[in-house]
This record gives C-alpha cells, structure tokens and sequence, in this order.
C-alpha cells in the first residue's frame, strides 16, 4: 500500500507509524466506533468511513455536513448530523434513515441490544424493536449526552442544570433529577452502575452517586474536559482537560469523594483533548492538542510510550478494535493513523 | 488571542418587529457568494446560496466562577463547538437573540468560553430598531435600551414613515444612549451587507475609532435608571498603577451596571496605545502599537450604563493621572 511505502521512508516515526497506514482525509474526524474488526470513523465533511486493516477505507455519504454522534448498533453504525438525519448505515455502505428533524441537529446518539436512542433539541427518542413510531421523553432544556447503563433499563440524559435518569419499568420511562448548576455534556455510567459522571461546559466534571444522589465535584483543570473513559478493575475514571491523563479512583464506598487523583501520561506544555481505555489492561491512550498520543500505565512510577508523534492537529479520537489489535488514532485535519498495537501481528 | 482562522460572528438584536426577520430574510437570500451560518430561534426558513441555519434555544446559565453577571449561552457554546467541525471554513456567523432578550450572555460566551473565543471572534453586535416606536420602547422596556447600549451598528429601520425632524430626534436619543455606535438609517434594512457582516467592531483597534465629537459632554437624563453613558478625556499621561486598582475595583463592584466599557490610554512612560473594550464585569486590554506621529497623546474612555453618577467615574479617572 502506498500510505506503507510513505511511513517506512519518513524518519524519527514511533514504531506504531512504521508499521500503520496513515490517510489524509482532510475533514475533522469527530466519532470513532468499533464494529467488530472495522473501526468506523465520522467526519466533519458528513462521510462515515470504514477502515480495516490492510485495505483502504470504505467511504460512505451518510451526512450533509458534520457527523455530529455516532454508536455502535448490531453490526451497524447510528449517527446524528447536523443536517437533521439520524441514520443507520452498514459497512456494506446501506444507509437506513430512520428519522429526518430538519433543521434540528442530531446531538446525541445511543443504542442498547435493539433499542436505538437520538436526541434532538430538548427531546430524546427511543425506538424499541417491531415499533414503528419512537417513544418520547422531554426535557427543560437541551440534550447534551445520553448514556445507558450496562442493562439498558436505565438512560441518563444530561443537559442544563444536571442529569435526568430514565428507568424503564412495564415499558414506561420514569425520570429522576440529579440537580448541578451549569451546562451539562457527555455522561457516563460507572461500570458497576453505581454513578453518573458528566463533563460540563466549564472546566470540570460533576459526579452523583446514584443511592443517595451525593455530589462529586471534580475541579481543578486548566481546560474543559472533552473525553473520559473507564480504566481497569478499580475502577479508575479517567480524564482529558489538563496536561496529564487524570484518574480518579471509584472503588470503595466513597469513590473519589476527598481523594486526589493519580496523574499518568505528562504531556508538557501540551493538553489533552481524548482518553481511551486499553481494553482489560491497566492502562490509557492519552491523545494530545498537537495530535501526539501517549500509552500509560495508571501508575505514577512508570513511564509512559510515545505511540504517535506530533502531527500539529489535536487528537479527537482514538478507537481500539474488538480484538485489541488495531488502534486508530483520528485528528482534528483529518489525519487518521491505523495500526496493529503488538510488532508480532 | 488573535487568530487568522477564526470565524468572526455578528450578534444580532432588536426588538420586536423592528426588522430583523427582514434582515435575515435578506442574508439568507440575497446572492451574496459567501458561506454564512445563521443561528436562529424558531424560524422558519430555510436557507438559499448555501446557507445554513441552524437552530438554538437560548439557554443562558451563570458560570461557576463566582462572577455574578457572568451569564454565557450554553446553547451557543454547543453549536458553534459543531459548527468549527465542518470540513468546509464558514465566512460568517451570525446569531440572532429573540426581540426581549439581554445580549450581555451572548457577549460574555466569546469572553468566557476558551474554545469558543479559540475558534470564533465577536465581530460586531447589531441591532436593528424602529425609528417610529423606538422613543417609545426606551421609555417602556429595558430590554430596548440594552440592545442599543450594546450596539456597535444600529439599523435605524424604517425611516420611510418618520418626518425628518422625529430621525433627528430619535438619533439624539440612540446617542444619549450609546455614543460609539455606527447608525445607518435603513427601509426594509436595505443596508449593505458589508457594512453588517464582518466589521471587526469588536476587535481592540477599533476602539480606536472613538469619535472625539461625542466624548466631549455629560448628558442630561430623567431617571436613574436610564441607560446613558459617560466620557473622559486627558491630556495628562495616567499612571498604569493607579488606573489598574481604580479599573479593576470598579468593574469588581460595578460590573453589573456597566453594560459597556471601551478606552484608549497614554501611560506615563510607555511608548505604546493601551486599548480596553468591556461588556459588564469582562474586558480585553492590549498594547495597540505606538503613537501615531503629529497627533495629541490623550487618554480617552467611555462608559455606558446605568446609575454610572454614582460611581465616582470623573473622580476616579482623575486620580489616575499621573502625578
């Protein structure tokens, strides 16, 4: 492959850019998702494309403008676009609209089993399976991110002034208000389902825990935390936002309540913008704004490996594959490195 | 941070029924070349010419921070985040805030926000008003004398239909008002877009542009809680100290009453303009290069606001002269 042929030629590369493919697609990747051995990748030109080790990505024309959201679905992908579509597509390139608002964004996307869940201005829609017509639950003000729990009978829904949790019961949706002053973003589960987490439009994230809805108030940042991913058994949420990857600890009965967090992966005078998670592993991919991306250890005592150099564009996504063999590494140009994460693949 | 790539955006107020629908009605239509973004509450048109128009739905929250005029549109900070995604680069962004709304949160976001003021720049805000009901308006509404406070364009719409003493009047009153403004006397808004769209108002040089005609008198006005403004002038050079603690503390403890604040500054011993332009309790100050040659070395600044008598504003200004 001719992008192989560049890589080996250019010199001071990591060893994850020898060995991967690195494609110019000139738009900003915004969602990265992985589908079994595919990882799917949005951009800011409305193509979902399709990448796979070993061959060139498959483009597809899901959107006019920015894919905004994008989840997982089966073996398909569901995103939101800025033109109003919220779509189901395959790999194959099959495009499924399953809604159309016009000239309202698609925001959020999410998916659990057969249900699949948009949100556009201050409303959410869930189509169950067998049913044409979705469910609606409204709220105060906008969406700005939806997450289900592990089993999918809960659905928090964030936006201005804290997170609204949805519990299914006989097929009806019933709400509980988790109240944080400020503009609410992403939102997350904990793995043992037991807190919500959101990134807020400030530079800091708020936490609830669940039972009691006892705040966690994580501060300190010099940036606005725009990724977050959970890492390991503890287990340990960690964050973009400041110049290191920081992990705070939810074990124990209090989680990070009075606690510090552990800083892993020092990025100098660079920031990270994403996080992800090494599946099954201690350990964090930690993108930077210059697009540099750092693997750590959630260990203070050890260093961590420079997997992909500058490209002078911040890091807006990384996906692992299924099998934790491939990883891609998305910028805000579009560049999009892809290669196989251990030398013996 | 100035920055080549970034999006300037156009703020765009008025009260009800002064025109700005026909404003935007015009934007969206006219065969204009360029790639504009409109951000819209409830509207129902679409764009032509490539256009885009999105919708939002002014959600003003307080920032933590502590400060407490310091509201920013969480909606807006959302969707121009989005919009910066777009592979294709925007000429323009225009937000449209509905007839009664403050547009102090607009403002505030390109201050408060980093990734939005990163991005994006506040061009200009531009308010369109009703040459034949706006006397009437200021008197009725403070929302009315907000937007034209805030301006830095005002679209004197409507013109037809009022004799040419009453434009003269309500241009006194839009001055009384608002100093610093740039009027244009429109019918239907028939303005020429660029004299709308990408004016960098709202960047520090232009503070420069202070017209010296206005900054000369105190106005008269009938209620306290009229929005009016103030200006100083000083042939003294000020001292850098002084002015800091005075300016600091007044937009500390005042903050929520000074809608408006822009100046010019002759520092003793510096050889460089300092240029200030603030909305409420937030400002950008910088050096603006060196004095042009031949001309007077004098501090200027203006206030607008309400209450600003109590404020020890001559006083204050005064004492920072140096000694």
């Amino acid at each position: 492959m001719n992008a192989d042929l560049e890589t080996l030629q250019k010199s001071n590369k990591t060893e994850l850019e020898r060995r991967g493919s690195i494609f110019n697609i000139g738009a900003p990747a915004t969602e990265a998702v992985t589908i079994r051995n595919q990882i799917a990748v949005g951009f800011g030109d409305g193509t979902v494309r399709f990448f796979q080790s070993g061959s060139d990505p498959k483009t597809v024309k899901a959107h006019k403008g920015v894919v905004l959201s994008m989840t997982n679905y089966e073996d398909h992908v569901l995103t939101g676009g800025e033109d109003g579509r919220f779509l189901k597509i395959s790999s194959d390139g099959n495009i499924d609209e399953i809604f159309n608002f016009g000239s309202k964004w698609v925001d959020c996307v999410a998916s659990h089993k057969d249900t699949k869940v948009c949100s556009s201005g201050k409303t959410v829609y869930i189509w169950t399976k067998n049913k044409d017509k979705p469910q609606t639950l409204e709220h105060q003000s906008t969406v700005a991110g939806l997450a289900f729990d592990n089993k999918g009978k809960r659905l928090a829904v964030s936006r201005y002034g804290g997170v609204t949790v949805w519990k299914l019961n006989n097929n009806k949706w019933t709400a509980s208000n988790f109240t944080w002053k400020g503009s609410h973003g992403t939102v997350t589960f904990s793995p043992d389902t037991k807190y919500i987490v959101t990134a807020m439009q400030e530079n800091q994230i708020h936490g609830w825990r669940i039972n009691d809805k006892a705040d966690l108030a994580m501060r300190g940042y010099p940036s606005k935390i725009k990724s977050f991913t959970w890492v390991g058994d503890t287990p340990y949420l960690v964050t973009s936002g400041s110049s290191d990857a920081v992990c705070w600890p939810f074990d124990g009965k209090e989680g990070p309540m009075g606690r510090k967090p552990i800083v892993v992966a020092n990025g100098g005078k660079e920031l990270a913008t994403f996080v992800k998670a090494l599946n099954g592993e201690k350990a964090v991919f930690t993108g930077f704004t210059d697009g540099s991306v750092l693997l750590a250890e959630i260990d203070e005592s050890k260093k961590p490996i420079m997997i992909r150099s500058s490209t002078g564009s911040e890091v807006s996504t990384i996906a692992i594959s299924s099998d934790n063999s491939q990883i891609l590494i998305g910028d805000m140009k579009g560049s999009i490195l892809l290669s196989s994460l251990w030398a013996d693949n | 941070m100035e920055n080549t790539s970034q999006v300037p955006v156009t703020v765009l107020t008025g009260f009800l029924g002064a025109g700005k629908t026909t404003l935007l009605n015009r934007i969206l239509t006219e065969q204009h070349g360029r790639k504009y973004a409109v951000i819209v509450n409830e509207f129902g048109e679409q764009g032509i010419d490539n256009d885009l128009v999105v919708d939002a739905d002014e959600e003003v929250f307080e920032m933590n921070n502590g400060c407490i005029c310091c509201t920013v549109r969480g909606d807006l900070i959302r969707i121009l985040s989005g919009l910066m995604k777009r592979a294709d680069k925007l000429d323009a962004i225009i937000v449209e805030t509905t007839g009664l709304a403050d547009p102090a949160p607009v403002a505030q976001t390109f201050f408060v926000d980093q990734d939005v003021a990163d991005r994006t720049k506040l061009d200009a805000i531009v308010t369109v008003a009703d040459a034949v009901h706006l006397s009437s308006q200021l008197v009725d509404h403070h929302e009315a004398e907000e937007q034209i406070a805030f301006a830095d364009v005002i679209l004197l719409n409507k013109v037809e239909l009022v004799g040419d003493n009453d434009i003269v009047k309500v241009n006194d009153r839009i001055r009384k008002i608002n100093p610093f403004a740039k009027i244009i006397k429109t019918t239907r808004c028939d303005a020429p877009l660029d004299e709308i769209v990408g004016l960098n108002a709202f960047s520090l040089d232009r503070v420069l542009d202070i017209e010296p005609d206005f900054l000369e008198s105190d106005h008269d006005h009938e209620h306290d809680d009229d929005v009016t403004s103030l200006s100083f002038v000083s042939d003294t050079p000020l001292d850098m100290d002084k002015f800091q603690d005075w300016f600091g503390n007044l937009l500390r403890t005042k903050g929520q009453d000074i809608l408006r604040s822009k100046g010019i500054l002759n520092f003793k011993g510096e050889e460089e303009r300092y240029v200030f332009q603030g909305v409420h309790m937030l400002m950008d100050a910088s050096p603006m290069g060196p004095w042009p040659k031949g001309k007077d070395r004098s501090s200027r600044v203006v206030f607008i606001g309400r209450d600003l008598d109590n404020m020890n504003l001559k006083e204050g200004f005064e004492n920072c002269k140096s000694a």
